[in-house]
């Protein structure tokens, strides 16, 4: 698969480039002056207002030529998705859009589009063409309120003129939008997300698109397996499945496409969980009861790190800075989250009432996720809901509310998001929100779903 | 009166008359006696008849003539004598030092601990600000009345301030703000989502803004973070700068700008 991407400048002509790039360099040789900015914060702030305008047909032949007008069709729904699904934009409808959308910078009518109805701050317009099977998209990001230097972004991109292909770029280009506009954090466009399905008649490990498109299955071993995680560099992927021995860690290798070995400890092994530099924690019944252990990449180095009689259960790293384990404790009856350090002090406990499971660390290290049953027993209203907690400050926030069972939850690599499965639907599929609990999506429909994994980026 | 006491003396020369010879002391004598009535007569007179006599006339204005008088602006005393080293004839202090007397302290009497009188320990007040701009008393502008809120955003970079206040530009800090004001907002956005107001003590409800400086790389990493000016609330200065210390990046600077780094200036208001 070839593809290409070029960064355009303000004309997108080449014979420009030149005398652009002289400028630059005598700009860069006069402005040595320092520069200020003076900004501050009260109330706190609105999203950024964004308009994406559908992008045009730069070849006559798009638009005679159904198939490529379906490519021009999904880029531009996969875009508005992609932007939509950001969490920090307020995208403007585009009921409120000029007649005349641009193809071409020469083309943006400034008025029409600062002030209202669309009232946009940003703009996202460009163009497709399809020519020699190849599709070539030209894409800007305009400040349309400063009319001056408006440029925020200008990208080429270049790929065959397939379906795929073009998703890719349209991710690629929201991505782009969103790490300028984000504050330096990647887009999640590209992510994927590992889930457990039996669709295929066993619990098998699948993985999908971060907005449920391109759903496969990965594993066939035709037993069951649970609690897929992905690796920090997204190569290979642990998870538990039961075998002859028991439930057993198992590793699925991403460069190979194949399953590799893995130690088996004996007794039962369940969650697997990456740290951010490669070790794996997980829970074993070897010495007797369920505890956490740590094991290197490659399952070496074997340490435990509790030791008690209450099941120790589903450990989950602090992903910023790989120090401190979460996991699920039942010592005290119910289960309960507890935090300790990586080497297995400091234990400390969170959730103070009620039936706490699946916590998941935040990728800044803040927060966890975890599905919390606050009043558990006989008769008491309410079921799994998932909660964010500040483990700092051990306050907690509920972002599910009257909506079936929720659980096992886990962040997106951007910190924005949140995917949990739910029974909501009448069965268990998976779901996505924002982390503050709106903008809930459906992501799976099909057969049962449960257990999704955010991979790292 | 002077009168009575000529007559007195007048008598006792008459009784001195059988001693001696009269004839030629009797003219004198009568003169005497007319120039002395003629004083008291005029004196008498005077008082009577002359105005002003007699009336209380100090500090009134009025009567007698302007006068003329030289002002003399530097009065030519001869100079004092340079040269001389005579430590007691010299106005100035002298070269001569008496030396400062030693004061013996008397050791403090260290008071007896009484089991009645509680003692408080005042602690040091902790000073954390470095200094303080004299700012004048803003009014709530973060009430707007009904109607008068205007439409929800206006320009760009207007609208960037949020609710209250906004970015401000200096002449001299260069025109990265006008140039890149989304990358100025995207800044406040990133830093207000960082920052959390519960560290701040809850009993504080209102507090000065808070100004902190840090540098953006060319990465978008920021450094170099402090307080240029403290709110005098030392829980809000450092969940300002806590709010800072989360932030691993802003994203990279734009890639049109020439600068390596760029300076911001960011304030923090704090109302509960």
């Amino acid at each position: 698969m070839t593809n290409r991407e070029y960064n355009l400048s303000s004309s997108a002509r080449p014979v420009r480039h030149c005398v652009l790039i002289a400028v630059a360099l005598l700009l860069a040789a006069t402005a040595s002056a320092q520069d200020w900015i003076r900004t501050g914060t009260g109330l706190g702030v609105e999203h950024v207002r964004l308009a994406a305008a559908d992008f045009k047909p730069s070849t006559a032949a798009l638009r005679e030529n159904e198939q490529n007008y379906q490519l021009l069709k999904t880029f531009n729904d996969v875009l508005w998705n992609d932007l939509d699904n950001a969490g920090i934009f307020d995208l403007v409808s585009k009921s409120f859009y000029p007649l005349q959308e641009p193809g071409q910078p020469s083309e943006v009518n400034f008025p029409a589009w600062n002030s209202p109805p669309p009232n946009t701050s940003m703009l996202a317009f460009g163009n497709l063409g399809v020519s020699a099977g190849k599709v070539t998209v030209q894409g800007w990001l305009y400040d349309v309120k400063n009319q001056a230097s408006p440029q925020v972004l200008g990208k080429q991109y270049t790929d065959n003129a397939t379906t795929d292909a073009t998703r890719v770029i349209a991710h690629r280009f929201a991505d782009e939008i969103i790490f300028r506009l984000g504050g330096g954090i990647p887009g999640i466009a590209e992510t994927k997300i590992y889930f457990v399905s039996e669709r295929s008649g066993h619990k098998e490990i699948w993985m999908m698109d971060y907005d449920g498109a391109n759903q496969q299955e990965v594993t066939h071993l035709g037993s069951i397996s649970l609690s897929p995680r992905i690796s920090p560099d997204g190569s290979r992927l642990a998870f538990s499945s039961i075998n002859k021995g028991g439930w057993e860690i198992m590793m699925y290798s991403f460069d190979l496409n194949r399953m590799v070995s893995f130690p088996r400890f004996g007794g039962m092994n369940l969650s697997p969980s990456w740290s951010p530099d490669g070790k794996i924690a997980f829970s074993s019944s070897r010495n007797g009861y369920p505890n956490i252990f740590v094991v290197d990449q490659s399952g070496g180095n074997s340490r435990r790190l509790t030791n008690d009689q209450g099941p120790d259960v589903s450990p989950t790293w602090n992903r910023k800075t790989g120090s401190q384990i979460a996991f699920v404790s039942g010592r005290t009856g119910l289960p309960q989250i507890y935090t300790m350090e990586a080497d297995g002090t400091n234990l400390q406990r969170l959730t103070d009432q009620g039936y706490a499971v699946s916590p998941n660390w935040s990728p800044n290290g803040q927060f966890l996720t975890l599905s919390w049953m606050r009043k558990y027993g006989p008769g008491e209203p309410g079921s799994n809901d998932i909660y964010l907690m500040d483990v700092a400050s051990k306050q907690w926030v509920q972002l599910t509310h009257d909506a079936g069972r929720n659980d096992f939850p886990c962040w997106s690599p951007d910190g924005r998001h949140i995917v949990f499965q739910s029974h909501r639907s009448g069965s268990d599929q998976i779901w996505s929100m924002l982390a503050d609990g709106t903008n809930v999506k459906q992501l799976t429909f099909k057969g049962g779903n449960t257990q999704p994994n955010w991979s790292w980026k | 009166m002077a009168a009575v006491t000529d007559s007195d003396i007048d008598m006792h020369y008459n009784d001195l008359d059988i001693y001696s010879e009269h004839s030629h002391l009797r003219r004198p004598l009568a003169w005497s006696l007319g120039l002395h009535l003629s004083f008291a007569t005029f004196v008498v007179l005077y008082a009577t008849f002359v105005p002003g006599f007699g009336r209380n006339s100090w500090g009134s204005g009025g009567g007698g003539d302007a006068m003329g008088a030289t002002l003399v602006s530097s009065v030519p005393l001869p100079a004092n004598p340079t040269g001389t080293t005579n430590v007691l004839a010299t106005e100035s202090k002298g070269l001569a030092k008496s030396e400062p007397t030693v004061q013996e302290k008397e050791p403090e009497a260290i008071p007896i601990p009484d089991k009645n009188t509680k003692t408080k320990i005042k602690p040091a007040p902790v000073n954390t600000a470095t200094k303080r701009k004299a700012e004048p008393e803003t009014p709530e502008t973060n009430q707007i009345p009904y109607g008068e809120g205007g439409p929800v955003s206006g320009p760009y970079t207007m609208t960037a301030g949020g609710a209250k206040g906004g970015f401000g530009f200096t002449g001299s800090g260069g025109d990265f703000g006008s140039r890149f004001s989304w990358y100025v907002e995207t800044v406040q956005r990133k830093v207000t989502e960082n920052w959390l107001k519960y560290e701040v003590d809850p009993r504080i409800t209102d507090a000065k803004r808070v100004y902190v400086t840090f540098d953006i790389a060319r990465d978008g990493h920021p450094s170099n973070v402090q307080i240029e000016q403290s709110s005098g609330v030392p829980s809000l200065d450092q969940s300002a700068v806590r709010a800072l210390q989360r932030i691993d990046t802003f994203g990279p600077l734009p890639s049109d700008y020439s600068g390596s780094k760029v300076s911001v200036e960011f304030w923090f208001d704090y109302k509960r």
